[in-house]
């Protein structure tokens, strides 16, 4: 808990991109289009805090993906069919923590291993999907995009309910009980039921949670276009995943803290953006993307606590 | 109760032997429903030869990345890298072959070297570095992937392979698929290290106990080392055998594939946090499922619904979290039918 | 054991699904396959090739890869060997890759036809050729020089690096270009993954990396709407052009607000009409090679040039015309 090597790499390599963006690509930094750029990204951030618990307890959820595409149809459908937006985003997020209770539960509940178990859901909300949509687009009404709030001040708020989310969780970990249950179960669960903690409520949770933020990240991404792709998300939990794990959430459980996480995040959404800017052919963007998430876990090297 | 009884009671406990009882109800019904006469009066379907052939031909890549991953998951590891390695040594093979003028079998021995190589990362980073192997394996996920789009800049296929090449995908050598083979020999191979050597037992004190097996005098380093290497040879075979199949070297080839193979081992039986698991659990999880992909699409009721894929992928889900509760179900029930004969208490309640 | 015995339940409802089926009625079976099946392009075709199966009175079945996988589409043809189907079209997503598993199922009395994306010429009879790979690449880039008055930088957003249509089109562009229009500049080309929301991000950053960017090119369905949206936020209407390879439906929105300039595609409808046309007519040996004229439906005549049938010139969609079409 006490070292911030990680934090301290991740921002380092960060730093060392944002100089060499503000010297060869300035134009990066241009505020309406760094605002889309995080507008965009908002999402991601929310998703990843929900992760980040999730792997804090030692866990790990695969299928977030899959849940992000049944929240983003259903939110579509529901707003095509009318429903006002304050009514389709308790829905969405409804339905997320469904999804994220049906893990949470054969997990802590069975004890069944989480890869292996949000492997199994995300195949099978990812066919039933692929089965129920055919990949046709959802289109929305008029008034749906940035809540009929205009688009800076649209995208302002997704900024804002993005960062409310984050320092909520991150104050929730450091300070409440709760939160401190969180590392608890990560580092030793059997340590924690002895303390009188109970593990498998504190995990049901973090899944629920988990589903919940893929819930409201699928609505604050629907609002930000008139069309809904049941594609969308597909791939986002290995994005979500490298940002936690890059931002220094040890995979064992127990260790790490949101600030890493939201420093990984930034680091491997500029990524693609930042070629753009500096010129490079994208076809190096996975390699490079690769071999930063290495260098970041290198910084781990020689650490006990988390070898295999 | 009869001795008989007795045996099958006794081996019904074994995780193999009820996936086995799957794999053959699995195998009558699409014998029965996926077997017809069509509308041409020729006998086609699951019960043909030719199809059972195709079965094993279409999971031979798949079923090698399961056979390597099994000792990798055994020491508690895993490698999320492996498709990316198929597509990676795909281009390496093509590139050696096409680009670097050398012959077929030149080009085959050095992108097994290659997958080594890449095998030999994991490993260093995962053995010697210690770092966990799920984030390493992501790194290399992307790693690889993106060296294989870099090397091809996305856009070069390499195809026009020589038909003896070809051969090793696409025909039939003593009435098995060639690559059929390939596999077989592979499965013996890793079974012989598994379950009759002594890295094969280090494997899984490793995964019960990376420090139990350090105090044991153990090679640890050694024996995770090569398990990640094996990983990455055999993923360089199955990218020849996938080349030759399909007849073109492509960077997106294996896309995907790492998460089947990791769902075909988990079936099998092998514990994903490590020291429990079997070859032949392995081998019958590469089974069950490419009987059920293949099989429910030999169904003509099935195909008229024009979405075989999706049911499958439905059902493979399904399968593997069944299976799962299945298992966990068990446990439970085992553990409280234990503490009731243990301890009789004044309160029985029924179950 | 009750996963046991659920199997076995389940797959007991399989077999009693089978046996209480209808049996196979004599109409002719016509299996028409996507390269993937989730893409709005091919849903279109699909809408097309319904309505000819109703005219003709055949049977349709439509089938495909998820998302486009070359062995997936090489297992779907064995699946319709075993049904005994009578006709095969296939828009090939590997040309070499395909071949072998379609003369097989010629080989077992099937005929085959390709449309949208061919194979090898031995492993079909004909093919339904809606546009060449050169039409749309000529067409794209001499709408793009038009807009940009001949000069000026552009960016492309393709769909993954590695699909080969995407290749093959980008290919003839760059020869348009460097044949043609000297004063204009390719500055990026960036993947979209077939994502919408992607393509959008990409276009925002391409806009303010290439401040001089005058227009945006989509070679992907999903993209285009994607990279309008972008320009549309960023408040760059007129500025910054777009155009691309697209369906009207989804399109028509920007088209009509003003911010995507034009789409170009063959109509998708009426190309998966002309293939379930021609799968028909080879199958009852009613089209051989010779032919020069075909007669399809509603659409007419169509041109036959030796073992192609053609749609014609790919559709240039705009502000106009675009209201007009529903896909």
């Amino acid at each position: 808990m006490k070292s911030y090597a990680r934090e301290l790499a991740v921002a380092a390599v960060l730093g060392l991109l944002l100089v060499v963006l503000a010297v060869w690509a300035p134009a990066f930094f241009e505020p309406a289009p760094l605002r889309s750029l995080l507008a965009r990204e908002a999402p991601t951030l929310v998703v990843a805090c929900g992760m980040a618990l999730v792997i804090l307890t030692r866990q790990i959820d695969i299928s977030v993906g899959s849940q992000f595409s049944a929240c983003s149809v259903a939110a579509g459908l529901l707003a095509a069919a009318g429903w006002p937006m304050g009514l389709v985003l308790p829905a969405a997020v409804a339905l997320g923590a469904v999804l994220g209770a049906v893990n949470g539960a054969l997990v802590a509940g069975l004890g069944l291993p989480s890869i292996v178990v949000t492997l199994a859901t995300m195949v099978t909300l990812r066919q039933g999907l692929n089965l129920a949509r055919q990949g046709e687009f959802v289109n929305l009404p008029d008034g749906v995009q940035w809540l009929g709030l205009g688009q800076s001040a649209g995208q302002g708020m997704l900024l804002l309910v993005a960062g409310a989310v984050f320092v909520t969780l991150a104050l929730a970990l450091r300070h409440l009980a709760a939160g401190r249950h969180v590392y608890a179960v990560g580092s030793d669960a059997e340590a924690a039921r002895l303390a009188g903690l109970r593990p498998r409520r504190v995990t049901l949770a973090a899944f629920m949670l988990l589903g919940a933020c893929a819930g409201l990240a699928a609505v604050m991404n629907v609002v930000q276009s008139p069309q809904v792709q049941p594609l969308a998300g597909s791939g986002l939990e290995l994005k979500v995943i490298a940002a936690v794990v890059v931002g220094g959430v040890a995979i064992s459980g127990g260790r790490g803290r949101l600030g890493g996480v939201f420093l990984g995040l930034l680091l491997l959404a500029f990524i693609s953006p930042a070629l753009t800017h500096l010129h490079i052919e994208a076809y190096w963007e996975k390699a490079i993307q690769g071999a930063i998430i290495l260098l970041a876990v290198l910084a781990d090297a020689g650490r006990k606590e988390d070898s295999p | 109760m009869t001795r008989g009884a007795e045996l099958i009671r006794a081996g019904w406990r074994r995780h193999e032997v009820r996936l086995l009882a799957v794999l053959v109800a699995e195998w009558l019904v699409f014998y029965y429903c996926g077997t017809s006469v069509n509308r041409h009066g020729v006998v086609v379907g699951f019960g043909t030869l030719e199809r059972q052939g195709d079965i094993l031909r279409h999971s031979c890549e798949i079923g090698l990345l399961a056979l390597v991953l099994t000792p990798v998951i055994l020491t508690a590891g895993i490698d999320l890298s492996v498709g990316s390695l198929l597509g990676l040594c795909a281009v390496v093979f093509g590139q050696l072959w096409h680009d670097a003028g050398l012959s077929v079998g030149a080009a085959a021995a050095l992108t097994l070297v290659a997958g080594a190589l890449a095998g030999g990362l994991n490993a260093g980073l995962i053995a010697g570095l210690r770092l966990p192997p799920l984030i390493v394996t992501l790194g290399t996920y992307s790693l690889f992937r993106g060296l294989a789009e870099a090397l091809t800049r996305g856009a070069v296929t390499y195809t026009d392979f020589p038909a003896g090449f070809l051969a090793l995908g696409q025909d039939r050598a003593l009435g098995l698929p060639v690559q059929a083979w390939a596999f077989l020999a592979v499965a013996a191979a890793v079974w012989v290290l598994v379950h009759r050597t002594m890295t094969g037992r280090a494997f899984r004190v490793i995964g019960f106990s990376p420090e139990g097996a350090r105090y044991a005098g153990l090679p640890v380093r050694r024996t995770l080392a090569l398990a990640y290497v094996l990983a990455g040879v055999v993923a360089a075979l199955a990218a020849l055998i996938y080349t030759a199949r399909i007849g073109q070297a492509k960077a997106d080839a294996g896309t995907g594939y790492e998460l089947s193979a990791i769902a075909a081992v988990v079936l099998g039986g092998t514990s994903i946090f490590g020291g429990r698991g079997s070859v032949t659990g392995t081998l019958l999880g590469v089974a069950a499922i490419a009987v059920l992909q293949n099989g429910l699409a030999t169904i003509p009721v099935v195909i008229r619904l024009n979405a075989a894929g999706e049911i499958a992928g439905l059902l493979t889900g399904a399968l593997l979290l069944g299976a799962l509760s299945a298992e966990a179900a068990a446990k439970v029930l085992s553990q409280l039918r234990r503490r009731r004969q243990s301890a009789p208490g004044p309160n029985p309640v029924a179950p | 054991m009750k996963l046991f015995r659920g199997c076995l339940a389940l797959l007991f409802l399989g077999l009693l699904s089978a046996v209480a089926a209808p049996a196979a009625d004599a109409r002719l079976m016509v299996a028409l396959m996507p390269k993937a099946k989730g893409n709005a392009y091919f849903i279109s075709c699909k809408a097309g090739a319904e309505r000819a199966a109703r005219e003709l009175g055949v049977e349709l079945l439509f089938d495909g890869p998820a998302e486009t996988n070359a062995a997936k589409q090489n297992e779907i043809v064995e699946n319709w060997i075993t049904l005994g189907v009578d006709v095969i079209a296939v828009a090939a997503e590997n040309r070499e890759g395909i071949a072998t598993a379609l003369r097989k199922a010629q080989r077992a009395g099937i005929k085959v036809i390709t449309y949208d994306a061919d194979t090898l010429p031995d492993a079909r009879s004909f093919f339904v050729n809606q546009a060449t790979p050169e039409g749309i690449g000529q067409t794209l880039m001499d709408e793009a020089a038009r807009l940009c008055g001949g000069n000026g930088e552009f960016a492309i957003i393709t769909a993954t690096l590695t699909a080969g249509n995407q290749r093959e089109w980008q290919k003839h562009i760059e020869a348009r270009l460097a044949a043609k229009y000297p004063g204009m500049k390719l500055v990026a080309v960036r993947p979209s993954d077939d994502f919408k929301d992607r393509a959008q991000s990409e276009a925002t950053a391409l806009m303010s990396a290439y401040p001089k960017l005058k227009l945006i090119m989509a070679l992907c369905t999903p993209a285009v709407p994607g990279a309008a949206e972008a320009v549309k936020q960023a408040g760059k209407v007129g500025q910054v052009k777009v155009i691309g390879l697209g369906l009207p439906k989804e399109n028509r929105r920007y088209v009509q607000e003003g911010v995507t300039d034009c789409v170009v595609l063959w109509n998708t409808d009426q190309l998966g009409y002309l293939t379930a046309y021609v799968a028909v007519a080879v199958a009852r040996d009613q089209l051989k090679l010779g032919a020069t004229s075909f007669p399809a439906g509603t659409l007419g005549a169509m041109r036959v040039e030796g073992d192609n049938v053609l749609l014609g010139r790919p559709f240039v969609f705009t502000k106009e015309n675009i209201g007009q079409f529903e896909f």
